[in-house]
Order: structure tokens, then sequence, then C-alpha cells
């Protein structure tokens, strides 16, 4: 995927963690692709300016990957709208990244010199 | 990545664009509920987005298998520039199918005949003992022992896994209550069915439980006498029927493809020991096993060996005085020397791999071809190609685009080749010969053979496709990918790379001529072979002669003991017979004799005549008065045996001219004593005898292919016969049934007759095998002349139109119309000529390869090689003209004016 999106560092940290961010927005409820990106946003303080236009491909590989599933259904605004919510699979999936994440920032922490931070949410 | 999205990939595309459709107008709502016009709100929206058809395009290609996409995309490129040449693609196309069609067909013989000769279980194991009489090379016969020795040889074999036991001919009546059926019957072992492992397709085959004292008497039909003389009804299984006077139930039909224990059994009968011959003494059978899986030929052959000198110390009288046993693959023995039956010089085996090294060449030839157009189109292509690679297509896209172009003719020409082949299998096998090495063994050529499309000769179709895509397609695709490209594009290579060609198509055309020679040779000494055969002098005619061959005892085998078979009784029924049938309309005259002449006889006694000092192997024919003229024989001195001397067997003897000079020189023999060596006769045993010789005939041939050997003409009685000739008006065959119907009138149900033209007998005997090498080879040369002339041509013409432009130019400074003609030809001679020469010298070194075909002239007849030379000439000389007299009609303006 061709980088987009702020800064170089952000972009190349975002492709990894793209799908992480995605899984997390699920995990309190079904959304359709609208809501999980500007989920995405808000939820990092504007800090993580998804182009909206690599989240679906994003959205595809997740779902072939089975840690998503979609259906259609009725937006907020009477339309019809893909939604998607977590699988069993996906969950675990999270689990997973989500400690490793955890793992690579101590990592980088103790690199740079400081102190194990509090751990990101 | 998942399947079901591959397919639906479109549908999937769709939903996705309502999906961001969507999320646009959300989002452009969203925006608008922030302030925005309309307008503003939407481009916002879009942007924020990004590039939708992108995006679309990025999901799209994650649910596509790239190799597959782009392999789809070849392939249909591929079909639509073949289709817009279609001259190219017909001809291109019609000769490699030619090539894997004729190469098809000459696996499907090699394998079918070589491997797949029998329907039995494993029957790569099926093994024979056989003996040799070390005495006389060539005698060879299968080990026959008695049911009771059977056991003997089985306790003492260490390397069959199984032996069992069968008498391949006899003949038996069958009667069904309303009607008498004559057939050929073949007795087995109680075990020989599960043995062959070919599972009945009615009912059962013989069982081990048909073979216990008391139980009950059951036979076995064949598929053709099924068909053939019951209809293929199926409501005749069960049904009891009366055999040779005894009550047997049919149990069961066999399938076509089963043909063993008896070349021409028609039934299947087990052996017991109440069906013995009227001799009283124990049936002797032949021996069929099936080695251990990993036993060797040369360990059988010993075992074997010390085991039959035993079987011979118990039986010295069966068994030649010296000989040795071996054991030999089933294969082997069926296709071995003398596998023809016959023509001694002709081996159908050696014929078999001739035939699959000559369709490989044919194969290469028809490559050639293909290969040289291909090369031709990929230089026309070139344009096309460097704008494809200026416009981004990487050199190996581009390879692997004209491979699967290829490809695509390979395909076509697999599938047309196919049914090239499956033609050509049905003519092969009508023309197989159908022969075998004689009835006492179990089988022929032919019998179980099915020459067709079966599993491993279409897998060799795939992979001779395959091999001709890669020689065909590679090299050219390679060539044309590498040249520089820039040239391409702007039009003025033209002229100059074409010659980077040059020399690879003319090795071309050159190896195709030579390998044509080499073809055209071979089938030419082949074909004069057969001429030369088939017009031998054999000194008789027999022409219109019908031979009826007698076996006056019920379950009798073929050409066993002369005694037996003319006793006394045997001869006067013979007698009657031989009077009944003269007096037919359209019977000229008979003979009762002991041989199938043209074929026979075989070596006999030492001759020699008293006071000459040495002595020599004879053949002795055993004839009465019709025979001279019968057969015509021709008569140089004295006079032919007379009726009062056949009737009262005196010891008379007419001999033949090669025996007359070799113990007379010019002198007169009539009158004089020939003496005969530990003579056989009907009441003499082993002794020696004198004969008067009355007269003396021209030399007849007991074989096409051999001389003359020396023979001595002695009357039926004295030493036994059981074979009628009749000279007939009309077609012999057509008096089969006369003939039938009068011996059975004669004594009805002890004679059995078996009753062929003389010509029919020598056909299959001698010259079936070489005209099977002729129907084969000669078409395969007939195909490599025309993929010559098509090569020579579009070579030619593909050079010619290359060098427009040079002609042009000669042209205009003055050459003549006929000096560009002789150019031309010049050139294509050139080529011709070189491969013609090479063409010649690898046929010389290669024809010791065929010279077991080949008899009459020796392997390098020079007339042959002349007539195949001009031959060639001609017809590629004929190729280059079109080309040649399209340059001369280049106009100098036009082939200046592009460049």
């Amino acid at each position: 995927m061709p980088k987009r999106g702020a800064a170089a560092l952000q972009g190349e940290i975002l492709q990894g963690t793209l799908d992480v961010l995605i899984l997390q927005t699920l995990v309190l409820g079904a959304a359709h692709g609208h809501t999980i990106a500007h989920a995405i946003e808000h939820r990092s303080e504007d800090v993580l300016q998804v182009e909206h236009g690599s989240l679906y491909p994003a959205l595809h590989r997740l779902e072939d990957r089975g840690w998503i599933a979609s259906f259609w259904g009725t937006s907020e605004n009477n339309r019809k709208a893909r939604y998607y919510r977590l699988t069993p699979a996906g969950r675990k999936q999270l689990r997973a990244q989500t400690s490793r994440w955890e793992e690579l920032v101590r990592a980088i922490n103790l690199v740079l010199g400081r102190a194990a931070g509090p751990t990101a949410e | 990545m998942s399947w079901r999205r591959f397919f639906r990939r479109s549908k999937w595309d769709e939903e996705r664009a309502r999906e961001l459709a969507s999320y646009l107008e959300t989002e452009t709502e969203e925006n608008i509920a922030r302030g925005m016009t309309r307008e503003e709100a939407r481009r916002t929206a879009h942007i924020k987005l990004g590039n939708a058809t992108r995006i679309r395009e990025e999901i799209y290609e994650m649910n596509s298998i790239g190799w597959l996409e782009t392999l789809w995309q070849d392939l249909r490129y591929g079909v639509r520039v073949l289709r817009k040449a279609p001259g190219f693609t017909t001809v291109a196309v019609l000769t490699l199918a030619l090539g894997i069609g004729a190469s098809t067909v000459g696996f499907s013989v090699f394998y079918n005949l070589l491997f797949n000769a029998f329907a039995a279980k494993n029957a790569s194991r099926l093994a024979v003992p056989i003996v040799l009489d070390t005495s006389s090379p060539g005698d060879i016969r299968p080990l026959s022992c008695s049911v009771s020795d059977l056991d003997l040889v089985r306790q003492q074999n260490q390397v069959f896994e199984n032996i069992v036991g069968y008498i391949p001919v006899g003949m038996v009546l069958l009667n069904d209550g309303s009607q008498t059926y004559q057939f050929y019957d073949g007795r087995v072992t109680s075990d020989a069915f599960e043995f062959y492992g070919v599972p009945a397709l009615l009912g059962r085959g013989i069982a081990p439980q048909d073979g216990k004292t008391g139980a009950p008497p059951v036979f076995v039909m064949s598929y053709k006498t099924w068909k053939g003389s019951f209809n293929g009804d199926p409501k005749i299984l069960g049904k009891t029927y009366t055999v040779d006077d005894e009550p047997r139930m049919l149990v069961g039909v066999m399938p076509p493809r089963f043909q063993a224990f008896g070349p021409l059994a028609q039934i299947w009968i087990p052996v017991t020991w109440t069906h013995a011959p009227s001799s009283g003494n124990e049936p002797e059978i032949n021996l069929l096993g099936r080695l251990k899986p990993g036993a060797t030929l040369q360990a059988a052959s010993s075992n074997f060996d010390v085991i039959v000198k035993r079987l011979a110390a118990l039986h010295p009288d069966d068994f030649p005085k010296h000989f040795a046993a071996r054991v030999e693959s089933a294969d082997d023995l069926l296709m071995g020397p003398q596998a023809g039956g016959a023509a001694s010089f002709s081996d159908m085996k050696d014929l078999v791999y001739d035939l699959l090294v000559t369709v490989m060449i044919l194969l290469l030839i028809a490559c050639s071809n293909v290969a040289n157009l291909l090369l031709a189109r990929a230089t026309v292509r070139r344009k096309e190609i460097a704008v494809r690679a200026a416009l981004g297509a990487t050199r190996r896209r581009l390879v692997r685009q004209l491979l699967v172009e290829s490809s695509v003719l390979a395909i076509a020409s697999c599938v047309v080749g196919c049914v090239f082949a499956w033609f050509g299998m049905k003519i092969v096998a009508t023309a197989l010969p159908d022969v075998g090495r004689g009835a006492s063994y179990w089988a022929y050529i032919g019998g179980e053979v099915s020459i067709g499309l079966n599993i491993p000769v279409l897998a060799f179709a795939i992979l001779v496709t395959l091999f001709t895509t890669m020689i065909c397609g590679l090299a050219p695709a390679l060539h044309a990918v590498r040249a520089d490209m820039q040239p391409q594009l702007s039009g003025s290579g033209r002229g100059m790379r074409a010659f980077g060609h040059g020399k690879l198509r003319a090795g071309l055309v050159i190896g195709e001529v030579a390998l044509s020679i080499v073809l055209l040779v071979g089938a030419g000494l082949m074909i004069r072979t057969l001429f030369l055969l088939t017009h031998v002098d054999l000194g008789f005619n027999p022409k219109n002669v019908l031979l009826v061959l007698f076996m006056p005892s019920r379950g009798y085998d073929l050409g066993v003991d002369r005694a037996k078979a003319t006793s006394a009784e045997g001869m006067a029924t013979l007698r009657e017979v031989a009077d009944r049938l003269k007096t037919l309309p359209d019977v000229m005259d008979v003979a009762v004799e002991d041989t199938i002449p043209g074929y026979g006889p075989g070596d006999g006694p030492e001759v020699t005549v008293p006071g000459a000092g040495h002595a020599e192997k004879a053949g002795l024919l055993a004839c009465d008065q019709g025979f001279l003229r019968t057969v015509e024989l021709r008569l140089t001195q004295g006079r032919w045996l007379s009726r009062d001397e056949v009737q009262t067997a005196r010891h008379v003897a007419v001999i033949n001219q090669k025996l007359a000079h070799d113990f007379f020189g010019g002198g007169n023999p009539v009158g004089q004593e020939l003496d005969v060596k530990k003579f056989k006769g009907v009441s003499i045993s082993s002794q020696d005898t004198y004969f008067e010789i009355v007269g003396v005939v021209a030399d007849i041939k007991s074989r096409p292919e051999k001389p003359a050997m020396p023979m001595a003409f002695v009357p039926v009685t004295v030493r036994g016969g059981f074979i009628l000739l009749l000279k007939t008006r009309v077609a012999p065959a057509s008096l089969v049934r006369t003939v039938q119907k009068q011996v059975w009138a004669v004594n009805r149900d002890e004679i059995f007759v078996f009753s062929k033209p003389l010509t029919d007998f020598l056909h299959e005997l001698t010259y079936a095998t070489p005209e099977f090498g002729v129907t084969t080879f000669a078409p395969l040369a007939g195909i490599a002349i025309l993929l010559v002339i098509a090569g020579v041509f579009s070579v030619m013409a593909y050079t010619v139109s290359l060098q427009t432009h040079e002609i042009g130019i000669r042209m205009a400074l003055g050459a003549q119309q006929s000096n560009i003609l002789k150019m031309v030809l010049g050139r294509g001679l050139r080529l011709i000529v070189a491969g013609i020469v090479v063409g010649v010298v690898v046929s010389l070194g290669l024809t010791r390869f065929i010279a077991s075909q080949i008899w009459g002239i020796s392997a390098t007849d020079p007339w042959t090689f002349a007539a195949v030379t001009i031959l060639l000439t001609i017809v590629a000389l004929m190729a280059c003209y079109i080309p040649a007299r399209r340059a001369m009609r280049v106009d100098p303006m036009e082939a200046l004016r592009y460049e």
C-alpha cells in the first residue's frame, strides 16, 4: 500500500497498526466504515489522521482473515450501510496484537531511556 | 484469499462501490451539518476518502490471483492474435497435429505390442519355459508335459509363482439340440483362468473345482463366439450343450479382450483325465507360468534346464536328442524373431522399434516446420513487441505471453493430433499381422492387443505436445525479445535484422530435408523388399488353390503325429473325400499331401545316392498323383508319380533339380536309387529306405525368402498326409462351406476340417509382416514429403519477402528477371542439396537398423538412394518455384520505396 497520511513516521506505524485500531474500535460494538474512520480519529485526538481511503482495503483484509464479519444494516440516518463486527477469532487476535504492541512500546521506551509508562488503553 | 471471493469478484466490487458511495453520502451530510455548502461538503468528503476508484482497484486486486489474471489475459490475447492470422494458425496447427498424431500412433503400437500385449494380471511376469533343439537352430517349442508330470514340475520349480497348463488347439463338435457347430477349443488346467486373472463377462471362468474328479463338466465361451454364433444371448448361460457327445454346461462368457490358451480357441474346457485322445495316453499340456516378483529369467532358465533334463530322462522320446531348456518372457516370445510365424528375415519387434523411431523423426520434421513459421512470425511482430515493451511490459512478461501463444497452438494441435491418431490407429490395427508363432502357443499378436488411445498413450501425446511447445515456442520467443527494441520501433530494422535468424532457418531446413531423406530411404527399401518378395518365383502356382487340413480324430492336437493322423482308416477316408471333391464342378484337381506348399517342407531326413560319397538334408514332401497338376509343378525329366504307385505305396520318388544337381551333376537321375536315411513313414519306423527316382521337377521354394532346398516327392501313402489341395475354378474361399458339407457327408462326427485358400496362408505366414511395415512406413514417408514441401516453401517465401528491398536494388541496377529467378532458386537449391547430402550420409549409417526388414537388396541399395534423392530434389525445387516467381515479379520502384 502506498504511504499516505501526515508524517512519514506516523504513516509507517499506522500501516502496521491500522488493523489493531480497527479491531479495537469494533470491541465496543458493530460499526460501519464511516464510523470506524471517525472513531479512530477522535480517539487518537486527531493525531492519527487516517486517510479514510486506506481503511477499506484494511477492512477487506481483516474480513478475509476472518477477524471481522460484515453485514448490511441501516445507519443512523436511515441509509443502507455495511456494518462490521468483531468475530471471536478477531477478539483473540486483538488481545495478541495489543500485548505485542505494548511490548514494542516498552522496548522503544527502554532504548530511548524512558521508564516504562502507563500501558496504553 | 478465499475462492468464493475470487469467483465473485465483480459482485464484490459492486458491493464495495455501494459501500463507498454510502460513506461519501454520510460524510457529505456531516459536512453539511458542519456548515459547508453542498458542493463543498461533497468535495471535502471525496478528498477525505481519497481516490474511490483506486480503493476499489486495490480491493479487486486483493481478490484475484495475480498470475492467473495475467495468464487469462495472455490466453485471450494469444487466441485473438492467432485468429487474426488464420493462414499461419491453420498450417501450424495441422503440421503439429500431423507430427503429434503420427508419433502417438507409433507409440501406441510400440507400447501396446511390447508392454500391453496381454490382458492377464501382472502380464509383465508371464513367462514360458521353452525347449530348443540345439542341432536344429530355430526349432523352438514350448515345454510340454503330461498332466501328472505337471505336479513334478511344480514341485521342482523354484522361480515361478504359479504354473498352469493348456492344450492350445483342438476342435469339438457342439450341439445345442438343433444345430451342430464346429468350434476350436482350448483345454486348460482348472487353475488356468484364475491364474490369468481376467474376470468373465458373464458367469465365471473355469475354476479349480471344475478339475476335480467327479465334477460336473463345464465349458466357457469366447466373446466373439457368443456374439457370432449365439447372437449375444445372455440366456444361454447355464444351458447344457452336447460337446463331443458329452453334456456340458456353459458357465461363463469371457470379455472381448481375452484370447489366451489357444490362439484360435472359441471355447475352453478343463483338462481332466477322461478327455485324453483316443490313444489312451495322457494329454500333453504346454506350460505357462508367472515368475515370482524379482525372479530373473536367467535363474528361471537354469532352474528349468535341470527340470526339463529330468523330464527328458523319464520320457526320452518326447524330446529332441540335443536340447537346452530356457525360460523366456511372454512378451519376448510373442514378438521375438520369427514372431511373424514365418518370413525368417522379418522381425516384428525390430519393426516396432523402427516405427517408433520413424514417427519421432517425423515429429522433428514437423517441429522444425513450425519453428520456422514461428520464427518468421516473431520477426514480423517485432514492432508490436517493441511497442508493448515501451509501454512497460517486462521481458519476462513478453516471453511468457509468447509461450502462452505457442501453448494455445500446441493444445489445439494436440486435440487435432489425437483425432488424427484415432483414425491412424484404426488403420494400423487392421493392417496388424494376425500372426503368432504357431498354433502350439497360447497367444498370437493381435489376440489381446488393442491399439488405441489408452492412458499411457494419451499421456505420451500430452508429453509430446509439451515437448513441441518448448522446442517450437521457446527459441523464437527468446529470440524475438532479445533483440534491441529501438530499431524496431523506428521501422528501419526490417531488412537487415532478418538475417540474425537466417542461419537458424537455413539449419532447420537442411535438417528437415536430411531427416526426410532418412525416412524416404527406409520406406523405399521396405517397399522394394515387399515387391521383390511378392514377385519371387515360387516354382509353383498358389493361386486358386484351397488348402483343407484334416484332423481325423476328436480333441486332437494340430500338426503332431503323422502316423496317427494317417492310419489306414484315416487315409481311406481321405481318399474318399478327395474322390468326392473331385466330382464337384468347380474343382479342377485334388491332391493329397502333407505340407503347406510355399511354407514347407521343413528340414527332413538326410538323403544320399549309393556311390555318391556325401549326404545332405533334403525336404521330403509326401503327395499323390494329382499334386503336379494342382500346384502346377514343372516336370523337366522323366515322369510324375502315378496313381498305381500311390495306391500301392511303392517306393518311388520324384526329385527336384537341386537334388539332381547335387548328386548327379548333369547326368540323368531317372532310374537311380535315392537312399533316405532313417525314414519315418506310415508302416516304416526309422530305417534307411531306398526310393527309385522316376522324374525331376523344377525347384519350388519352401520359403519365398530362402533359396530352394533339395526336395524329394514321395507317395503320400508311404509317409502319411492329412492335407487336401483343391484347384478351383472360382475363388477358393467360396468353396469352404461346400467342402465342409462334402466331408461331413463321408463321416459326420469324425472328421474336422480347416480350410483356407493357399494364398491366404502364404500371405499370413510370409507377407503379412513386411506388408505391415510398408503400410506404416510408406504413409509416414508421404507425410514427411508433404511437410518438407511446406517447410521449404514457407522458408523460401519468407526469405524472399525479406529480400524484397535487396531484389529491388538489384533490379534497379540492371538485373534481369531471369537473374533474380536464378538467384532465388540457387539459394533454395543450395539448402536442399546440403540437406540431401547430410541425409544420404546419415542414411548410409542408419540403414543397418532396418536391415532386418530388408530382403533381396542391400541396405545401401543405390537405386533406392538415387530414386529418393531425385524425388526429393524435384519436389523441393517445386516448392521453391512459387516464391521464386514472386521474387521475379518484384517491382523495383515499390521495393525501393519502403525502407
